[in-house]
Parts: structure tokens; C-alpha cells; sequence
């Protein structure tokens, strides 16, 4: 019992089929997609732009049915709308009336989550303030920024209080002031204990906010786990900037200790596993090289999610 | 500077565009009005079905365009009348419950037997759509007696007219004089007592019973034409006056008719102009009164047809 | 009851929207155009000029009521996806039955309100004018009233599946044709083609009979008429309004809101 009340989402071999245009041809976006997101986590689902991320959120959502598979969100049927109360969702790059003002589309939003009168101002004028809209509560959205409306975005999301919380690309289009903004805001979303289902393909925000990551490549999720299992584990890389290196050299270390070469003017970048480096600066000794600087580094998510993009192997499951 | 140069061509451009435009549409010829065939007349049931429920305002358009063409002074107006003819057909079926156009067209449709003939088509339909405007009828029975010469079907026009909401009071006696014309005294005897009997209105039975009056006093009269036309036979020479008829050896009356029914004072008289006998009281015979400008109207009227009915 | 509560909410958000679309008042602005010119028009007639002015002012308020009801109402629920607002009205405990049918309420009260405006001032040409007005004009606006309801849920039901171009050619066509069903019925039924006879009657059954809510001429020409001229009518298109947002809320559910 215990066990099934944290996993607040549960995605299981979900398929999703298009048919573009009138013709028979079927496109298959999802090909049998399973994740879990606990409860009071931030949960971050990354993948290349047209990986299938939106289509998720949007099974979920119950925007689209899915053509198989099962999806729950607190243990109802995603089809259901009743259990809505206890969800947000912001959309990629939302969208309201823009002849509304900020205070009127969150009465709205409230009206239809069927917050009661009385708690409706309150809570709205408070919502204002947790996200920094208040001084621009009473203007038309027309005269919103996008990083206002993405601000309003999450206060309609969070305007009937509810549990968990959906953000689709929520730090899209906006400036740096924008996404710090943002960030401290799902930052607090996690304090007040709400668990957060965030799409991303900014992977510094994921590292920076997300517990657990779920990687979709072209349909499909090519990893599932914590973050500090996969940047934290020791697993470490090393920079070794060298010069004078003949190109002979390069191709030796290249091909016998798999190092990643990168050319910085005059010099050469070798990019190395840990347990290489020794080998390595050896080797460039060897030939004549001359050694720059080492640096040790943690493996980014970023390298790891473009090598899990490129190299097309399920790791981690 | 080169702003107000600029400004200056840019005015000299609208200057001569806008004198471009007067020019050309000033020289086209816009009096196109009295081309008839310029005026679209569909035919009525396509109007119909393609009006998209704006019969009635489709109906009005063309009714404006048909006042139109009688409201100027142009053209001919033999093709006018034929077009008027085609217009309130359209309109009519578009629109069949406004009175005006039919009358628009009895009016107008009167060049020729056959433009009565539509008239009268669109008259019955008129009386179909709108059973109790008298003003059909009315002119259904004007044009039957006066460019048809129909008395019967005049009379029975004006005869379904009565006991209308706003019909005049002496079409009832009208009817009555036409029925004379066609099938006798007697028969508008009938026709008058009938039409008294059934009125509401106690005016209007007056005018009936005055009607009736006059019969019988026509009655008289023709026994007195009678009595006139054997005193000629006897004695070779007309009566000087009704008296006459009672004098002699053998009287051909013994007894003269009462010059109304109801009243002893009048008297009959031989009137000098027409030589007929007249009651005092009436002082002319029950006929189908004409007055004289409609009567030259009606032998212009015929004189105009003659061509025709050579024709046919 | 909380359902209608968020109809409700939904209605009256999309008529707040709409009352902010211009094309509505361009269109509102030559429907009273045409009705006060009615004034002038009508005085080039020497017989009837009341009516050829109420005849002017129903058509006005039949035309461009009409045509707000389409071209505003094609663009309902596709302009709602297509700027994605729809995304997190759904996201809330809110059915898509329930969204439909309070972006159709609030569009038909949108489409009333202008209606009754020119309807003000259709009566207030009418008493300048010294036109009748009696119970055929309340009967005929009630009509006029009740195939707006059947004109807008023609929009929805396009709306819901197709980009708004093809729901106004759509909803444009059904328009022209419940206005002729009875006509082409008619002519059918002179035909000697069995199929023909049977092909334009079931035209006439299937597509809307918008001519049934056809009450101007009789109004304007102060006809007479029996109650089951008014109620049957209404009857139809309540009838007809609710066969048409089923069948909208039916093809609306299944649709992937991409």
C-alpha cells in the first residue's frame, strides 16, 4: 500500500499511433514507453525536440488517447477528469485570453477547478505574490512578457492547490532572469512538498533541479533513474589540454584509449575516462607532446544524454 | 526639404488619380436605366429556391423596380406593361401576401385584353393568398365588366367581395345592376334580397332595400314600356304622356304602376332627353350607370382592341 | 450542478471573448445599417411601406446574426487548440463535453445579445414609423432566435473537427441548404424519378429545416397563425440543437488535441 501511494505516476508500455493526413499510413510516435514518478519528487523527462515528450505529457494530460498502454496519476485513469483537482498543468508556451487580466484568467482557472467563492480571492491574490505578478494582477495579458505569462502559467497551474504539478518546458523563451525565476519557483514547489513532472531539453535545468530523469529518444526511453546515480557514482572524466602533438599521436590515442579529441587553436583537448589518464599523458609524453593542464570533472548530463542520443544503447535500465 | 518635395509628388499623384477616376467614370454611360434587359429577372421558381429564406425582401427589391418603371418617363410602354406583368408574377410568388403588387398590376395591365387576362390571373391568386381584401375582387370585377365585358363574372367578383371588412356599401347594388345586365330584372331582384338578408350590417341593408326599391320600380317602368310600345301599335303615334295609357275606349291600363314603392309622391314622367319613361323619384331607368368620360374611355378603349380582335 | 456551474464559467469566459471580436461589431454595425435604411427604402413605395421596412429590418437581423453566428462560431474550439488554451482549461476537472457545451452556450448568448440589440432597434424604427407590432413579431424573433441556436450548433459540430475555412464553408452550406430543402422537396416531388422523389425528401428530413423558422413575411404581413406554428418549430430545433452537439461532444472526445 505503502509502496503504491509514492509512485504518483505511473506510465506503462504506453504506445501512441498518428495518422497523418487522411491516408492508412501510421506513424508511431511511442513505441511501448513505461516510467514511474514518485511522490514529492521533481521528476524530469528530457529528450531531443520531436522525441515524444509533449505526446507523453499529453497522454497524461488526457489531451490524446493512447493507442495502447495504461497511464494513472494517483491511481486514476488518466481519462477520468474528476481526480484534476489534484493536478496542474502549464503547457508549452502558454496561451490565455489575452483580453483578460492576470487576476481574471486565475478566477477563471479557479471557477472551472471548482475552488469555492470564498477561498477564490484569497487564494488568487496569494498565488500572485508567490509567483510576482502582483503589481501587474489588474493588466491585460496582451501586456504580459513571456517570462510573466510563464510565471502566470504556473499560478494557474497551482491555483487549485493541487498535488502534483505538470510543467511542459517551463524555462523556453526566456531570459536568464527568466529561468532563475522560474526555477526558484519549482524549487519551492518541492518544499511545500508537491511532486513535480517537468519536460525539459535544457539539461543544466534538469541537473540543477530534477531528482530523477527519464531520457525519450525517438519514441522511446533510453534511461530511467536518479541523477546522482548516474553523475555522482565516481564516475569521473578528465581534460587533458596538450600541445605539439603530431597527428600520429592523435590517432593512436584516439583509437587505443577512446579519448575524445577536440582542437583549442594550437592546442588539442583529450577528453579521457579516469582510469586513462595515466596512459594518456604518457603516451603524449611520449611523442614529444607537451602537457598543458589536467582537469577532473564529474560527467555532465550533458554528455551523457548526447551520448545516449547518439550511440542508441539502453543504459541504465 | 526633400520630405516636402516628396509630399508635393505624392499629392500631384493623388491629384491626377483622382481626376483619372472622375474622368473615366464621367465618360462612361451610366444612363443605362432604360435598357430592360439590364433588369435580372430570374425566374420565379429559382427565385424561390435560391432566395435562402429572403423571399420577401427579394420581392420588395423587385416591386421597388417595378414602381420604377412607371414612375418615370421612359421607354415604351407596351414592353413596360409586358415587364410589369413578368415582375409581379416573380413578386407575387415570392411574396403572395402583399396586396399592393396585384393591384399594381390591374391597374397597369391594361393595354390589351391578354394584359387583362394577367391581371386577372394574379388577381385570383392575390384572392387565394389574401381571401379577405375586398380591393381584389373589386378590381377582378372593374376589369371583367369594364375592358372584358363580362357582367356575370363581374358580378361574380363583386358578389364574393361582400360582407368584406371595408367593402363600399353600393357594391352590393353594383352587382346587382350587372346581373340585370346579364340575366334580367328578376335575377337582380333575387341577388339584392339575397344580399339583404344575409348583411350584418344594417347600413348596408338599407342600401340593398333602396336597391330593391329601384327594381320595382323598374318593374313598373318596363310594364309601362310594355303598355307604350301597344299604344303605338294601335294607334300609329307615341303617348305625350303616361296618362295616356289610361285613356280611351279601351284603355290598354287600367291602372298605373306606383312610381316607387314606398312613397305616393312620385309620378311617372317621360324624360325629355333619353324619351324614356322615368319614375320623378329616380328620374333615369335602372341601368348600368356610366358616366360620360368613362363611357369615351370605354369606346377608346375598344376602338384600341379592334386591331386585335380582327387578329384572333 | 457543478457541471452547469462550469458551463457556466466556460459560457460566460466565451462571450466575454467574443463581445472583444471586431468582426462583431462590424457586422452588428451593418445589420443596423441596413434596418434604419429600411426607412429610406421603403418610402419609395407607395403601398405596404411598413412592411417593405420590417421586411428590410427581419432580413437584416436574419443575415448578419447568421453570419456572426458562423464566422464566429467556426472559430471556437479551433482557435482554442490552435493557441493551446484549450491545453490547460482540459488539465482541469473539466469534461470536454463540459468545455463544448459552454463555448456553444456562451457563443448562442453572444449571438442573442447582438440579436436583441437589433431588435431594439427594429422596434424602435417600427414606433417611429408607426409599424405594427404585435404577438407574429414576438413569434418571428423567437423563431429567428431559434435557428441561430441551430445555425450555432452547426458551427460547433464543424468547429470541433475541422480548421475554421472548411467549418464556414461547411456551416455556410448547410445554412443555403436548409433554406431550399423545402423547395428542392417540392421540386423533387414533381419529378418522375422515384429516386429523385426520394433522394430531395430525404434531403428535406435529414439536412436542418430552417425554412420552418421562417416567420418574417408572416409577422410583417400581421398573418394569422396557430400557436403549432411557433411551439412545433421550437420544438424542431431544440430537437435538432441537441442531435448536433452529441454528435459535436462525440467526435470533440475522441479527437487528440495535438
Amino acid at each position: 500500500m505503502q509502496q503504491h501511494e509514492r509512485r504518483i505516476v505511473r506510465i506503462e508500455n504506453i504506445v501512441k499511433d498518428f495518422r497523418p493526413g487522411f491516408g492508412l499510413r501510421v506513424k508511431r510516435v511511442l513505441h511501448g514507453i513505461s516510467l514511474d514518478v514518485n511522490d514529492g519528487e521533481i521528476f524530469g523527462f528530457v529528450g531531443p525536440n520531436g522525441s515524444g515528450k509533449t505526446t507523453t505529457l499529453k497522454v497524461l494530460m488526457g489531451l490524446i488517447r493512447a493507442t495502447s498502454g495504461e497511464a494513472t496519476i494517483l491511481g486514476h485513469s488518466v481519462t477520468e477528469t474528476a481526480f484534476r483537482r489534484e493536478i496542474g498543468f502549464l503547457p508549452e508556451n502558454p496561451y490565455f485570453y489575452s483580453h483578460l487580466t492576470g487576476r481574471e484568467i486565475l478566477g477563471f482557472f479557479a471557477k472551472l477547478s471548482g475552488v469555492t467563492r470564498g477561498r477564490r480571492k484569497a487564494r488568487i491574490s496569494e498565488l500572485l505574490e508567490w509567483v510576482g505578478l502582483d503589481h501587474a494582477a489588474d493588466s491585460r495579458l496582451e501586456t504580459y512578457s513571456k517570462g510573466m505569462l510563464q510565471r502566470l502559467g504556473i499560478a494557474q497551474a497551482l491555483v487549485h492547490d493541487p498535488r502534483v504539478v505538470f510543467l511542459d518546458e517551463p524555462m523556453s523563451g526566456l531570459d536568464p532572469i527568466g529561468r532563475v525565476e522560474i526555477r526558484d519557483l519549482v524549487l519551492r514547489l518541492r518544499s511545500e512538498g508537491k511532486t513535480v513532472f517537468m519536460n525539459t531539453h535544457i539539461l543544466h535545468d534538469v541537473e540543477m533541479l530534477c531528482d530523477r530523469v527519464a531520457i525519450i529518444v525517438e519514441g522511446r526511453i533510453r534511461y530511467q533513474g536518479v541523477i546522482e546515480d548516474l553523475v555522482g557514482s565516481g564516475l569521473h572524466e578528465v581534460d587533458i589540454v596538450a600541445a605539439n602533438l603530431s597527428p600520429e599521436t592523435v590517432l593512436e590515442l584516439e583509437d587505443r584509449l577512446a579519448a575524445k579529441l577536440r582542437g583549442v587553436g594550437e592546442r588539442v583537448e583529450i577528453r579521457v575516462a579516469e582510469k586513462e589518464v595515466n596512459d594518456t599523458l604518457r603516451c603524449v609524453l611520449a611523442a614529444g607532446g607537451e602537457v598543458v593542464s589536467v582537469t577532473r570533472h564529474r560527467v555532465s548530463l550533458e554528455s551523457f544524454f548526447l551520448s545516449t542520443v547518439e550511440g542508441g544503447s539502453e543504459i541504465g535500465e | 526639404m526633400r520630405d516636402w518635395i516628396h509630399s508635393w509628388h505624392r499629392y500631384i499623384v493623388a491629384v491626377i488619380a483622382i481626376s483619372l477616376t472622375a474622368f473615366a467614370h464621367s465618360a462612361m454611360d451610366t444612363s443605362a436605366e432604360d435598357d430592360l434587359s439590364r433588369i435580372f429577372l430570374p425566374e420565379a421558381a429559382h427565385a424561390q429556391l435560391w432566395s435562402l429564406g429572403f423571399d420577401t425582401v427579394l420581392a420588395d427589391y423587385y416591386w421597388l423596380q417595378a414602381l420604377q418603371l412607371v414612375g418615370g418617363e421612359r421607354g415604351d410602354t407596351a414592353q413596360h406593361i409586358a415587364m410589369i406583368g413578368e415582375m409581379v408574377e416573380l413578386i407575387t410568388t415570392l411574396d403572395p401576401w402583399g396586396g399592393g403588387p396585384y393591384r399594381f398590376a390591374a391597374i397597369w395591365m391594361t393595354d390589351s385584353k391578354q394584359s387583362v387576362r394577367t391581371a386577372n390571373r394574379l388577381l385570383e391568386r392575390s384572392i387565394a393568398h389574401i381571401p379577405t381584401d375586398w380591393r381584389s375582387r373589386y378590381y377582378l370585377g372593374f376589369n371583367y365588366f369594364f375592358y372584358l365585358e363580362e357582367n356575370g363574372k363581374a358580378a361574380d367578383a363583386f358578389e364574393a367581395a361582400l360582407g368584406l371588412e371595408g367593402v363600399p356599401r353600393y357594391l352590393g347594388a353594383l352587382a346587382a345592376r350587372l346581373r340585370m345586365n346579364e340575366g334580367g330584372l328578376e335575377m337582380a331582384a333575387d341577388f339584392l334580397a339575397e344580399f339583404a338578408r344575409t348583411t350584418s350590417d344594417d347600413f348596408t341593408r338599407v342600401e340593398y332595400l333602396k336597391a330593391l326599391d329601384e327594381v320595382e320600380t323598374e318593374r313598373g317602368a318596363r310594364k309601362l314600356d310594355a303598355a307604350r310600345e301597344e299604344y303605338w301599335r294601335r294607334h300609329g303615334e307615341d303617348i305625350r304622356d303616361v296618362h295616356d295609357l289610361l285613356r280611351g275606349p279601351a284603355p290598354i291600363l287600367t291602372q298605373l304602376p306606383p312610381a316607387h314603392p314606398h312613397f305616393d309622391f312620385p309620378v311617372w314622367r317621360i324624360d325629355e332627353q333619353s324619351g324614356q319613361i322615368v319614375s320623378s323619384f329616380y328620374r333615369s331607368r335602372y341601368h348600368l350607370h356610366r358616366a360620360d368620360h368613362d363611357e369615351e374611355r370605354r369606346e377608346r378603349w375598344r376602338s384600341m382592341q379592334e386591331p386585335d380582335a380582327r387578329a384572333s | 450542478m457543478k457541471s452547469l456551474a462550469r458551463i457556466w464559467t466556460i459560457a460566460m469566459n466565451t462571450l466575454r471573448e467574443a463581445v472583444r471580436n471586431k468582426l462583431l461589431y462590424a457586422l452588428l454595425f451593418f445589420g443596423v445599417a441596413v434596418i434604419l435604411a429600411g426607412v429610406v427604402l421603403s418610402a419609395l413605395s407607395y403601398v405596404e411601406s411598413e412592411r417593405i421596412l420590417q421586411d428590410f429590418g427581419f432580413a437584416a437581423i436574419r443575415l448578419f446574426s447568421v453570419a456572426i453566428a458562423i464566422f464566429v462560431g467556426v472559430t471556437l474550439i479551433h482557435r482554442e487548440v490552435e493557441r493551446r488554451t484549450v491545453y490547460a482549461i482540459l488539465s482541469k476537472p473539466l469534461s470536454r463535453a463540459e468545455f463544448l457545451l459552454g463555448k456553444y452556450v456562451g457563443l448562442l448568448v453572444t449571438i442573442w445579445l447582438q440579436m436583441a440589440i437589433m431588435v431594439v432597434f427594429f422596434v424602435a424604427v417600427s414606433l417611429v414609423t408607426g409599424a405594427p407590432l404585435d404577438a407574429g413579431h414576438a413569434a418571428a424573433f423567437a423563431l429567428i432566435a431559434a435557428e441561430l441556436a441551430v445555425i450555432v450548433a452547426v458551427a460547433t459540430f464543424f468547429s470541433a473537427f475541422t480548421t475554421p475555412m472548411l467549418a464556414s464553408f461547411f456551416s455556410i452550406g448547410i445554412w443555403a441548404l436548409g433554406h431550399m430543402t423545402r423547395d428542392l422537396r417540392d421540386i423533387g416531388a414533381s419529378s418522375i424519378s422515384e429516386s429523385v422523389q426520394s433522394t430531395t425528401a430525404l434531403i428535406h428530413r435529414v439536412m436542418p429545416d430552417l425554412e420552418s423558422f421562417n416567420f418574417a413575411t408572416e409577422a410583417a404581413h400581421g398573418l394569422a397563425f396557430a400557436a403549432s406554428d411557433v411551439w412545433l418549430p421550437l420544438l424542431y430545433g431544440v430537437g435538432y440543437v441537441s442531435v448536433l452537439l452529441v454528435a459535436a461532444i462525440g467526435i470533440f472526445e475522441r479527437r487528440d488535441l495535438r
